[in-house]
């Protein structure tokens, strides 16, 4: 037989075993099938892939487990994916045909607030039990639905233990001064973060947005100065946030207290700023420094690190954890439901009331986490320093940065 | 704090002008928009932070590394690529440094991952201060560099045969021709030349800026911006655009907030292309 036959006659037996393969995948249920919308190309892909690591880490794990518990049978569980390309609108289709067309047993929200809000109608239409792993706003889940979940608590929940503390450690510092990056989530905290000050008596001298792509701080900074603040406090991502401690150190500016939100909880941000991460607080949902004894499938934060180490080679962040948990926690749900009936699974998930690697899982009444304490955190000798909350508190929140020894 | 922030301006502006030059002078002489200027500046700061990180290098011996290398590669792709195209109209020139940006972007976001890093010196080169006005060292040095090395270029092009040859390209073409300059190898020196000075900004920005694929649009944008302040081709444009740039930001950030400034600057493209489109030193008609 030639090469080319060979490869014709290979062919041939392909496409006669095609409808066989179909077949056994349509009949009998042996998977379970999550849909979940992500914008996989586009401005929010980054974020996208963040997600799909940690959904694919979870399926991973389960069906090496040999899969989920469903009344005594085990299934493997598959996630199927959809790309909306960064487009909000195209997120509310993607949702509606993963549950119409491909026919997925349960959904994961697609990214961020405004499209888990936007997707919610259609899991609420079908009655699908969903979960949203990066969606924080309270605007998504007070709209009366019963098939939203939601792992991220308020905003507030991550400015408001910041400001006890810090109230509590140094009543000295008044003198509140606020960069935000003129974007979405960055925003969202440095308003929630001028509430907190002025709710403990703060004053806010200063706030002042300063546009995405901008490259250089030093008017803002200056005023900053001139402000004399003891309490800087700037939101952005992680280029920003280097540059901003980069042209604080250039224009000596130091203060008792110096929080950065979204940059400090990600590796890249302690290397990138070097000496000048010291002593910079932050907070974030999760950090892997946090230690709770989960009863899920990754148990500890350690353990779920490891994991992800070994199949990532990065360490995880915020966003790729919530994203397992909400596989995890879809897991638990199942199996204490014992079948895939989607009312069960709701209920479910509705009384879940359960400790895991990313803390303690309750739902409250709007389907929003109302049990989790976000961990607040220090920059200190280069490592993260879990300061709050006590459970899994490691250090204690020192004072200074960039000040005169 | 007035002062503060003039000596801000000042020093943002020359790191400005050091983003343009290279630009500029491919623009105005090869009638090229080069768009893959801010993936070279972000190439020349992953060469400063390489040589530095892993060979012990400082930004100082780079620059010395950087400014032949990038030539060199400049060269080359002009010679090798663009000079294919150099008789269409500009679109085909910008669709295809369009395309070479992709291909060099995403090359670099493969071999370095879109993480920002940074290129931190040990010790620090710290601070000096007058009174209350506070200037970085980095940034200060960069700024000389920045300006002796448009000033090289200034002088490179008015007092060497090669710049003569280029100057007399831009002027006139098949004037030059007839004179019997090398018309394609000319264009292939300005556009190394424009790479060149693309490498070494990059160079001296990686002591400023985080380093990152991203940037390289980020960067793009202020040359662009400069240009059509300062006028196409012409070096001393390209230091007074910077300097307009870096001063209006700074004071727009003043007086407007910081939200504010990077619209001022795009305001000024606008009004300057409607109202002065030869810009502050270029000369009108000129293509």
């Amino acid at each position: 037989m030639t090469a080319r036959s060979l490869r014709r006659t290979l062919a041939c037996a392909a496409v006669a075993a095609a409808p066989f393969v179909l077949s056994t995948g349509a009949s009998a249920q042996e998977t379970i099938r999550f849909g979940a919308p992500l914008p996989l190309t586009g401005a929010l892909a980054p974020e996208a892939l963040k997600q799909q690591q940690g959904y694919d880490l979870w399926a991973e794990q389960v069906n090496k487990a040999g899969g989920i518990d469903v009344g005594g049978r085990k299934m493997k569980v598959e996630i199927v994916y959809t790309d909306y390309q960064s487009n909000t609108p195209r997120a509310v289709q993607a949702a509606e045909q993963l549950i119409t067309q491909e026919k997925v047993n349960f959904l994961f929200s697609p990214f961020g607030s405004g499209a888990a809000k936007a997707a919610s109608t259609v899991s609420e239409k079908y009655r699908m039990p969903t979960i949203a792993s990066t969606a924080s706003s309270s605007q998504v889940y007070d709209q009366g639905y019963r098939y939203l979940f939601g792992t991220f608590t308020p905003n507030d929940t991550l400015t408001t233990p910041l400001t006890q503390i810090v109230s509590q450690k140094a009543p000295q510092v008044k003198r509140v001064a606020i960069i935000a990056r003129n974007d979405l989530f960055p925003l969202a905290i440095a308003q929630e973060m001028e509430k907190s000050a002025k709710k403990h008596g703060m004053d806010v001298v200063m706030f002042e947005k300063y546009a995405i792509n901008t490259m250089d701080h030093s008017s803002a900074l200056a005023q900053v100065k001139a402000a004399n603040a003891d309490w800087i406090f700037a939101t952005g991502y992680i280029n920003d946030l280097v540059l901003i401690r980069k042209q604080m150190s250039d224009q000596r500016i130091g203060a008792p207290v110096v929080t950065m939100i979204a940059g400090p909880a990600y590796q890249e941000f302690i290397d990138a700023a070097g000496a000048g991460a010291e002593n910079i607080s932050s907070a974030a949902w999760w950090h892997p420094a946090v230690r709770y004894q989960g009863k899920d499938i990754f148990g500890t934060a350690d353990n779920y690190v490891k994991l992800f180490r070994e199949k990532y080679n990065v360490t995880p962040d915020y966003a790729q954890a919530s994203s397992s948990v909400s596989g995890a926690l879809f897991q638990m749900a199942i199996e204490k439901a014992g079948s895939l009936d989607r009312e069960k699974v709701r209920d479910a998930l509705a009384g879940m009331n359960v400790m895991t690697f990313w803390g303690p899982v309750h739902f409250g009444k709007t389907g929003q986490i109302d049990s989790l304490e976000p961990p607040v955190f220090q920059i200190q000798g280069g490592k993260t320093v879990v300061v709050h909350p006590p459970e899994i508190r490691q250090g204690e929140l020192k004072l200074g940065v960039g000040m005169p020894q | 704090m007035f002062l503060q922030i003039l000596v801000n301006g000042v020093v943002l502006g020359c790191l400005y002008a050091c983003i343009a030059a290279g630009f500029s002078l491919v623009w105005g002489v090869l009638n090229v928009i080069n768009l893959m200027h801010g993936s070279f500046i972000v190439l020349g700061s992953y060469l400063a932070w390489g040589a530095y990180h892993s060979l012990g290098f400082s930004p100082w011996v780079t620059l010395a590394i950087a400014a032949p290398l990038f030539y060199v590669a400049g060269f080359l792709v002009q010679r090798g690529v663009l000079n294919r195209v150099m008789a269409a109209p500009v679109l085909v020139t910008l669709t295809l440094t369009f395309g070479m940006d992709l291909i060099l972007n995403n090359a670099m976001i493969l071999a370095f991952k879109a993480d920002y890093r940074k290129l931190i010196l040990d010790p620090p080169l710290g601070t000096i201060a007058w009174g209350s006005v506070v200037v970085p060292v980095d940034r200060l040095v960069a700024t000389v560099f920045a300006l002796v090395l448009t000033a090289a270029l200034y002088v490179l092009l008015r007092r060497t045969r090669m710049g003569r040859a280029i100057i007399a390209v831009r002027l006139d073409r098949d004037a030059a021709r007839l004179m019997g300059v090398d018309v394609p190898v000319t264009y292939a020196a300005a556009f190394g030349l424009g790479a060149a000075m693309a490498g070494c900004a990059g160079v001296l920005l990686a002591l400023i800026f985080p380093i990152s694929p991203l940037s390289s649009l980020p960067y793009l944008g202020k040359a662009f911006v400069v240009c059509v302040l300062g006028g196409l081709g012409s070096v001393p444009g390209a230091v007074l655009g910077g300097l307009v740039l870096g001063l209006v930001e700074s004071f727009g950030a003043l007086a407007i907030g910081p939200e504010h400034a990077v619209t001022l600057s795009f305001a000024l493209l606008i009004g300057f292309l409607v109202f002065r489109p030869q810009g502050l030193l270029g000369k009108r008609g000129f293509e």
